[in-house]
């Protein structure tokens, strides 16, 4: 029987499964796995094959997140403080005229109004799509 | 080598990775000096004050006969696309609350829509794992329906969030429940690039949120249950640029601030924050206890045009508005006058910087805008 899952907090489809992927917990996150159907029974000199390729794998990609921590640990060396971020961050903030502000800089656009030059409920095309 | 060794080299790796990770995280903290709230504060920035009635629902726009998840205006003319449970995709005349399309989507579980540009196209995605482009100006077929004009297959799991590349109708990025985001072009159909992925380093649990710099097109940021953000040039596929930690939960928005410099997130922890792109400090937490105990998930985000204020909706029905410079609630859309009768599942703000509008699990959209006494400086 299969079902799909609803995947994440999403109220999304409540009556519906459908099963893709099972998935299992690491750590307090979801993490995808394929389940294996075993058609066969294997060696055990086979499984042990599958097993190492894993590790490899994934030692290889721990051995890359090393040199990309390394190389951000040389960068950090050169890095302003947050402070400097934060001044910019003010000094971009308060030069753009933004409509929806009660107090701005200019110049003001007659178009931001225009919202408020009709009717506020309008009354044309409640239809529903059925 | 035998597997018992290898997994001894592998366990020495990970000891390597979480010694550099919490090498990497003191010398980061010891550069967040201040937060931006510390440093507005520092300077006598003046907090803002929003009367009752100063931020307006002017329009509802109904038609929707399911939960409203995703809506996106076009870059000119006050026109929005929404996407809801119904299956449907409406496009909207915002100003007059006209619709103008109103489409019958091949898969009814739709997660994410997007304008074209140009606003002769719209995008959607979802369950089906793909993404479907429709030709606003094309025609319909007999029973009546848009028909897809092009379907973007590749993806190994749900597109959870599509938005495509500032000024070109041909190139969009999805981002999907395999992990991945794809850089699509569009005439083609083909992938022009895969983020992340079994072979390439990336995110590690779904990806639920991308983002586009609007100032530099070639940036985009992207949002995981990884509890990560990333950073990624779209020319280099094989790593992120930056990946931003900090989150305590699934990361389900992103949005990149005006500037350019900075970008914003929305997480299950509760949180929205604020990251800096050049150095991947985090600027600044948005936090404030909601009552009850409780801690409602972040939903949806939105900037206004200078930054200023952002929005950002929770599960639990209330809809914040924050000052993005003094870390301070101004307003909640969610219990205003005229406020959605469900919580608000995305939100969007026009391209003038004119309006908000946010869609809901009532079915419906509305349009905010600013309707009181403005102060010019």
């Amino acid at each position: 029987m299969f079902f799909l899952m609803p995947l994440k907090s999403f109220n999304f489809c409540p009556f519906f499964f459908l099963f893709l992927h099972r998935r299992e917990m690491q750590s307090g996150r979801l993490k995808t796995v394929v389940s294996p159907i075993p058609q066969r029974i294997r060696s055990f000199q086979a499984a042990d094959t599958r097993g190492k390729h894993r590790v490899q794998a994934e030692l290889k990609r721990l051995e890359q997140e090393a040199r990309f921590l390394e190389e951000e640990l040389e960068q950090i060396e050169r890095m302003e403080k947050a402070s400097a971020a934060s001044k910019e961050m003010l000094g971009n903030v308060e030069s753009k005229p933004d409509p929806l502000l009660p107090v701005t800089n200019g110049p003001i656009i007659p178009v931001w109004d225009q919202w408020f030059e009709g009717p506020q409920e309008a009354q044309g095309c409640k239809c529903w799509i059925l | 080598m035998s597997v018992a060794e290898l997994k001894e080299k592998h366990a020495a790796a990970t000891e390597t990775v979480n010694n550099l990770r919490e090498r990497l995280k003191q010398r980061r903290q010891q550069l967040l000096d201040t937060d931006v709230a510390g440093y507005a504060r520092s300077q006598g920035k003046s907090p803002l004050t929003f009367g009752p009635t100063d931020l307006l629902c002017c329009r509802t726009l109904q038609g929707h006969t399911g939960k409203v998840y995703s809506l996106d205006w076009t870059p000119e003319r006050n026109r929005i696309v929404s996407a809801s449970q119904d299956g449907r995709l409406i496009v909207w005349n915002a100003l007059t609350s006209q619709k103008t399309h109103a489409i019958k989507l091949p898969c009814a579980w739709v997660m994410t829509c997007a304008f074209s540009p140009a606003g002769q196209s719209v995008a959607c995605g979802g369950l089906d794992s793909m993404c479907s482009i429709f030709n606003l100006n094309s025609q319909t077929d007999r029973d009546g329906n848009l028909p897809v004009s092009k379907t973007l297959s590749g993806h190994k799991g749900y597109v959870s969030c599509c938005q495509y590349v500032p000024d070109e109708d041909i190139h969009i990025i999805t981002s999907s429940g395999d992990q991945t985001c794809v850089l699509w072009d569009i005439t083609t159909g083909l992938r022009t690039s895969v983020f992340g992925g079994e072979f390439q380093s990336g995110h590690t649990a779904d990806v639920l949120s991308v983002s586009i710099n609007g100032s530099n097109s070639r940036m985009f940021v992207s949002g995981s249950c990884d509890a990560t953000a990333r950073l990624w040039d779209s020319r280099v596929a094989s790593r992120a640029v930056r990946t931003f930690h900090g989150h305590e939960g699934d990361v389900n928005t992103v949005k990149f601030f005006p500037d350019g410099n900075r970008f914003g997130t929305g997480s299950d922890d509760g949180t929205c924050r604020l990251f800096d792109i050049r150095t991947g400090h985090q600027l600044q937490v948005y936090y404030q206890q909601h009552g009850d105990n409780e801690v409602p998930h972040v939903t949806s985000i939105a900037f206004s045009i200078s930054g200023r204020l952002l929005f950002a909706g929770y599960s639990n029905g209330d809809c914040y508005v924050w000052d993005t410079l003094l870390a301070k609630v101004v307003l909640n859309l969610g219990s205003v006058q005229n406020s959605h009768e469900g919580r608000i599942t995305c939100l969007g703000l026009s391209a003038d910087g004119s309006a908000l509008c946010t869609g809901s699990s009532d079915t419906n959209l509305k349009i905010w805008a600013f309707g009181g006494h403005r102060r010019v400086i």
